[in-house]
């Protein structure tokens, strides 16, 4: 799997104040752990950048570029900030992300193309996120329809289904499936097409501590309909061991989970029994609680 | 080709809970079917119950023609839960809002005392709210438990704030527990596996919230539908407790409800049974003639089958 390093992050407050700062130092820190924790891009999630968005944006690539040869994920709403962080990347970059709205078929798509980049297209249309799998799908190959029209391949495209809470009161686990229904068909249907999700915003809004084991697990469950990339928390040894493949048992067991087998929890030890009930909980077997390791 | 209405039979089942002790016990829940599925397989051995408000203090906000059913015994808890009695209510919710620090903030002994007093003098079963303040109600729902040790009252709220100390006196003293949650069915599961790590599933009736009519009686009509069937189709133990829709507050609230007296009876009367329909198995209400008015539109023979 393409593991993408999610920490250069404006959300983060370090993140936001280094680039104001001009703090070359924490952004390379950030960049150089990801690349020794094995990430394959690294992600500059720079924000929209309403205030000088070339300069910025162009400072954060160079910046980056000058500790790590890893290709970029240049991850901007902007237009005028994505173009010029494109033209100063030095390997092929992935242009994150476009969707079916129409500001980002006309303004964002076309910069794939000029720029003879990969892109990532969100299943966002004007009408706002489809829910169900099928509209999901439905949306997601009128956007392909006109990338390949605009001359992008299905091969330099990754789709992106769009994850969200788990924990949403109500919508959370059936977004998770139709996720996992999504992925399910998407090779048929886009052949040559890849994938990514950003994976940790299944867990956003959980306490802490409990967000590891949810996005480990949702990552495997993707993974087993063929997901070819996701954007991660690279900084979790654990969940870089589960893709790297150091975990076949727990996927076996996840596997088993996700085909309703009834699985004997007393044979299992506590990790395992954890894996089950947080499968559960992402396939909507089980009702969602932030409980749902105590039951 | 001849026509075959499906039958539906589910394996889940709502833990059936007794209120009360002696010749006040009430049972609710223990159906294995939807609300009014009398067509599917199963039953529903314990029709909806209903409670009438009393409170431990006159109420200062009530409509005039709300108050009109109660205005001579208002200023007396035991002589209000008597009337109500007789007014038809299967049982009285006892809302200590005097000991909210906002209000009177009346003491636990007094409210304990009281609530004992007012437990004694009626022939139904006692449901006892305290006054939602998390803080306070962590000194007074335990006294209460306590002063009416062996009673079996139906005490409230729990809440994720105060589960702890307030569950384990309920539990010690031989009562049962109102479990409470804003609306939202994930935080609902949560506090019912927080509280079970020490409070028996058999003692636990849920509060989801109830709103009014026009005031988003869709959000809990869905929650209170969906805790329902999670409970008796997916059989998820922690949903099946009967469920308590508390509404009368909040359809005398509304800005129709004190515009007239027509339109509170209707207010209440329509969120009531919009919220049994959706499953509810105790219904609290203030004004009587808006308790005839549903019981007339349901019937009782529905109960009989």
């Amino acid at each position: 799997m393409v593991i993408i390093g999610e920490s250069i992050h404006v959300i983060a407050k370090a993140v936001s104040t280094a680039i104001k700062e001009r703090d070359a130092k924490a952004i390379q820190d950030l960049a150089k752990a990801q690349a020794d924790s094995g990430a394959d891009y690294i992600d500059l999630n720079v924000g929209f950048l309403r205030k000088d968005p070339e300069e910025t944006m162009q400072w954060v690539v160079n910046t980056v570029q000058e500790v790590t040869d890893l290709p970029l994920s240049l991850d901007t709403m902007n237009p005028v900030a994505m173009e010029a962080g494109l033209k100063v990347c030095k390997k092929r970059p992935l242009l994150n992300s476009a969707s079916g709205k129409t500001d980002s078929k006309e303004q964002m798509l076309p910069l794939a193309k000029k720029y003879n980049c990969d892109v990532v297209i969100s299943v966002f249309t004007d009408k706002g996120m489809p829910s169900e799998a099928e509209s999901k799908i439905e949306s997601i190959m009128d956007t392909v329809a006109y990338a390949n029209e605009l001359g992008i391949p299905n091969e330099d495209i990754w789709v992106d289904p769009i994850v969200l809470p788990v924990s949403t009161a109500g919508e959370g686990q059936k977004l998770a499936v139709s996720n996992i229904e999504f992925m399910k068909i998407i090779e048929d249907v886009l052949p040559g097409i890849k994938s990514t999700v950003g994976l940790s915003n299944v867990s956003n809004g959980i306490p802490v501590e409990l967000r590891p084991i949810l996005n480990r697990t949702y990552l495997m469950m993707l993974a087993r309909y063929g997901l070819y990339s996701a954007i991660i928390d690279v900084l979790d040894k654990e969940l870089m061991g589960i893709c790297k493949g150091e975990r076949p048992n727990i996927v076996d067991l996840i596997y088993r989970t996700m085909d309703g087998e009834e699985i004997d929890l007393s044979s299992l030890s506590q990790e395992e029994i954890n894996y089950v009930k947080t499968t559960k909980v992402l396939t909507a077997e089980t009702l969602y609680s932030d409980a749902w390791l105590e039951t | 080709m001849e026509y075959r209405a499906p039958i539906e039979s589910y394996s889940g089942v709502v833990r059936e809970i007794t209120i009360g002790k002696g010749e006040k016990a009430l049972k609710i829940g223990g159906e294995n079917i939807l609300p009014f599925h009398f067509f599917d397989e199963g039953s529903l051995p314990n029709p909806p119950i209903f409670a009438l408000e009393v409170w431990d203090m006159e109420p200062t906000d009530w409509p005039e023609w709300l108050l009109e059913p109660f205005k001579d015994v208002v200023s007396d808890p035991i002589k209000w839960a008597k009337r109500c009695e007789n007014f038809g209510a299967n049982a009285i919710s006892f809302y200590l809002t005097s000991t909210d620090p906002a209000t009177k903030d009346s003491s636990a002994d007094e409210a304990a005392a009281l609530t004992k007093n007012v437990a004694e003098a009626i022939t139904i079963p006692l449901i006892v709210y305290g006054s939602g303040d998390d803080k306070k109600d962590a000194e007074v729902l335990p006294k209460v438990a306590e002063v009416c040790d062996g009673m079996n009252l139906l005490i409230g709220p729990v809440l994720k704030e105060n589960y702890e100390v307030v569950g384990k006196a309920i539990l010690a003293h031989g009562h049962l527990a109102i479990a409470q949650t804003p609306l939202d069915i994930n935080l609902l599961k949560e506090l019912n596996v927080k509280l079970c790590h020490f409070f028996p599933a058999e003692r636990i009736v849920i509060d989801p919230l109830s709103s009014a009519l026009g005031y988003g009686m869709e959000y809990s009509f869905t929650l209170i539908e969906r805790v329902k069937q999670i409970g008796i189709i997916v059989k998820d133990s922690m949903t099946q407790m009967p469920m308590i829709a508390n509404l009368g507050g909040e359809c005398w609230k509304t800005k129709q409800a004190k515009e007239s007296k027509e339109q509170g009876l209707l207010w209440e009367g329509i969120t009531a049974l919009s919220l049994l329909l959706a499953g509810a198995n105790i219904l609290i209400l203030r004004h009587p003639e808006a308790l005839r008015l549903i019981k007339e539109t349901i019937g009782g023979e529905i109960w009989q089958k």
